[in-house]
């Protein structure tokens, strides 16, 4: 089931384009990642799909509901938006309490306490805003994104500003939300926490996607080399120098010791090959090990401008 | 709806101001009721009223309530989009929801500082004038609408505060001079404020200014749902 289908999204301002005829389908119950640098067009992206910008061009559908219908299922979604700040004489409380109402559900006290535990608020609940650091304010946002146990969760740099610790705490609750059936689109220029979390990613690079998949099928496309490692029986040096000639002509050969061994591939389809080599020669292999791309990797293949947390 | 609207009245009462307006509402009204009982024949003759205590809470609103609507209500809108707050209400309800909680938070605002500073008069005058008070927030709903198109349009709240003092004196200027005038620019705008309903002879004219009351509120409507936050 598509919990959101964009088609040919374009948003202007002036003559810059910020989001060019930009086209994406996102799975329900997926852990939906958005890269991309600074200006690349993500939060504009979800300022659209949310309903805080209007498309300068092109369509989208959140939930089965078309974009000019995003009221029916404003109750089934969640944002944490960029660039937002909270009414400062209001207690972290008292901002779920109002926009529970807003939303028009009646929730305790107590459920939104919990809320507050979740994203470890519970001890500035009471505390008003104007009081809080950038991180609790960043916490506090993603809090009254979660009241209304969204169908479809958006998430705007929700680790930006905010302490390692909390940051694992955020990873592990948006697991947990993930786990409970919600589909979570985020963005993010944390490249780590990117590919840690998310189903699906989508790399954007001005206004356009360049490429998007799961992270296997990013590195089965972007990926330029494996590196192999091989752990296999003891060898001697005639050996050595045997293979090394021999298996330079099936793969680059890194370095080839009486225990261990390191290869580099151009393709997954070369590692079955090697290996069956190495058996054909009668070299007991113990363990194999491939050294997958990052997507810092990928980013750099695709030419973006990488920033790792 | 009902959530904005509470929050906006709230924030509205819970301050110093609103004790200040019904002070003023009372104080003044009880005040130059002494006043106009002197001249109660000719300002009668205006559409005041003939009751010294009316007329001397219709003389107030004439000239101060543009002034104190527009001081209290300029930036209900634009205030929130420059702190940037409005982008979690706008994700959880409709923009229309928005502007008429943010209209309605207002307008009962402004129901209770006037039926408190009626009620206030009760002793002295020895009867609630109802239909008074109808005519006096029908009157203030202008104001409202009027704060509210321009916090909406205009994004500095700065400037809605100057815009609204300057309203608030060529307002009642142009309204009393169109009066007098027999200019027929100054005629055809007359019909824009709600001077020329409320001067003239058939009071029923007075409930065609909820007709601007509600171009205010629908225009501001329009313009927020275009508007991107």
């Amino acid at each position: 089931m598509i919990a959101l289908r964009a088609t040919n999204l374009t948003k202007q301002y002036g003559n810059k384009t910020v989001v060019n005829n930009l086209n994406l389908e996102i799975t329900s119950g997926s852990i939906f990642g958005f890269l991309g640098q600074n200006g690349a067009g993500k939060s504009t992206f979800i300022n659209m799909i949310t309903g805080l910008v209007r498309p300068t061009s092109g369509t989208f559908e959140i939930l089965g509901a078309a974009g000019n219908s995003l009221d029916d299922v404003r109750t089934r979604i969640g944002v944490l938006p960029d660039y937002s700040t909270f009414y400062e004489n209001f207690t972290a409380l008292d901002h779920l309490k109002y926009f529970s109402k807003v939303l028009g559900l009646k929730l305790t006290t107590e459920e939104l306490k919990k809320v507050l535990r979740d994203v470890q608020l519970e001890e500035a609940m009471n505390t008003k805003t104007k009081n809080y650091s950038f991180g609790m304010k960043k916490k506090l946002g993603i809090a009254q994104a979660l009241i209304n146990k969204p169908d479809i969760l958006f998430l705007d740099e929700p680790t930006s500003g905010v302490d390692a610790n909390s940051i694992l705490g955020i990873h592990s609750l948006i697991r947990k939300v993930a786990a409970e059936g919600t589909t979570i689109f985020l963005t993010s220029h944390n490249l780590d926490e990117v590919e840690k979390l998310c189903t699906e990613i989508a790399i954007m690079n001005k206004g356009s996607i360049q490429t998007k998949g799961t992270m296997s099928e990013l590195r089965s496309q972007h990926q330029k080399s494996i590196t192999v490692y091989v752990k296999h029986e003891m060898i001697d040096s005639e050996t050595q120098q045997k293979l090394t000639i021999e298996l330079s002509k099936l793969v680059k050969v890194l370095s080839i010791s009486a225990t261990h061994s390191e290869f580099i591939v151009q393709n997954e389809s070369a590692i079955p090959e090697l290996n069956k080599y190495l058996v054909m020669q009668q070299v007991n292999v113990y363990r194999l090990e491939v050294e997958e791309a990052s997507l810092e990797e990928i980013f750099l293949n695709l030419g973006v401008e990488v920033r790792t947390a | 709806m009902l959530a904005i609207t509470l929050r906006e009245f709230k924030s509205l009462f819970q301050s110093i101001r609103a004790i200040i307006i019904i002070v003023v509402l009372f104080g003044v009204t009880v005040g130059s009721a002494k006043l106009v009982s002197q001249f109660k024949s000719e300002l009668s003759g205006l559409g005041l009223g003939d009751n010294a205590y009316v007329i001397g809470l219709m003389l107030l609103l004439f000239l101060a309530a543009p002034l104190f609507v527009t001081s209290i209500s300029h930036s209900s809108v634009n205030k929130e989009m420059e702190s940037k707050t409005i982008r979690f209400l706008a994700t959880k309800t409709s923009r229309e929801n928005i502007i008429f909680g943010k209209f309605l938070g207002n307008i009962s605002f402004w129901v209770l500082c006037l039926s408190i500073a009626l009620l206030l008069i009760v002793p002295f005058s020895k009867s609630f004038y109802f239909v008074d008070l109808i005519q006096s927030i029908i009157f203030v709903s202008y104001f409202i609408g009027l704060s509210l198109f321009l916090s909406t349009v205009v994004n500095n709240s700065s400037l809605t505060m100057f815009a609204g003092i300057v309203l608030s004196i060529a307002l009642p200027v142009i309204g009393m001079w169109s009066l007098l005038s027999k200019n027929v620019a100054i005629d055809a705008i007359s019909y824009l404020t709600p001077y020329f309903y409320y001067t003239h002879a058939n009071t029923s004219y007075t409930y065609f200014v909820l007709i601007h009351t509600v171009v205010f509120v629908m225009l501001s409507l329009i313009i927020f749902k275009r508007r991107d936050l």
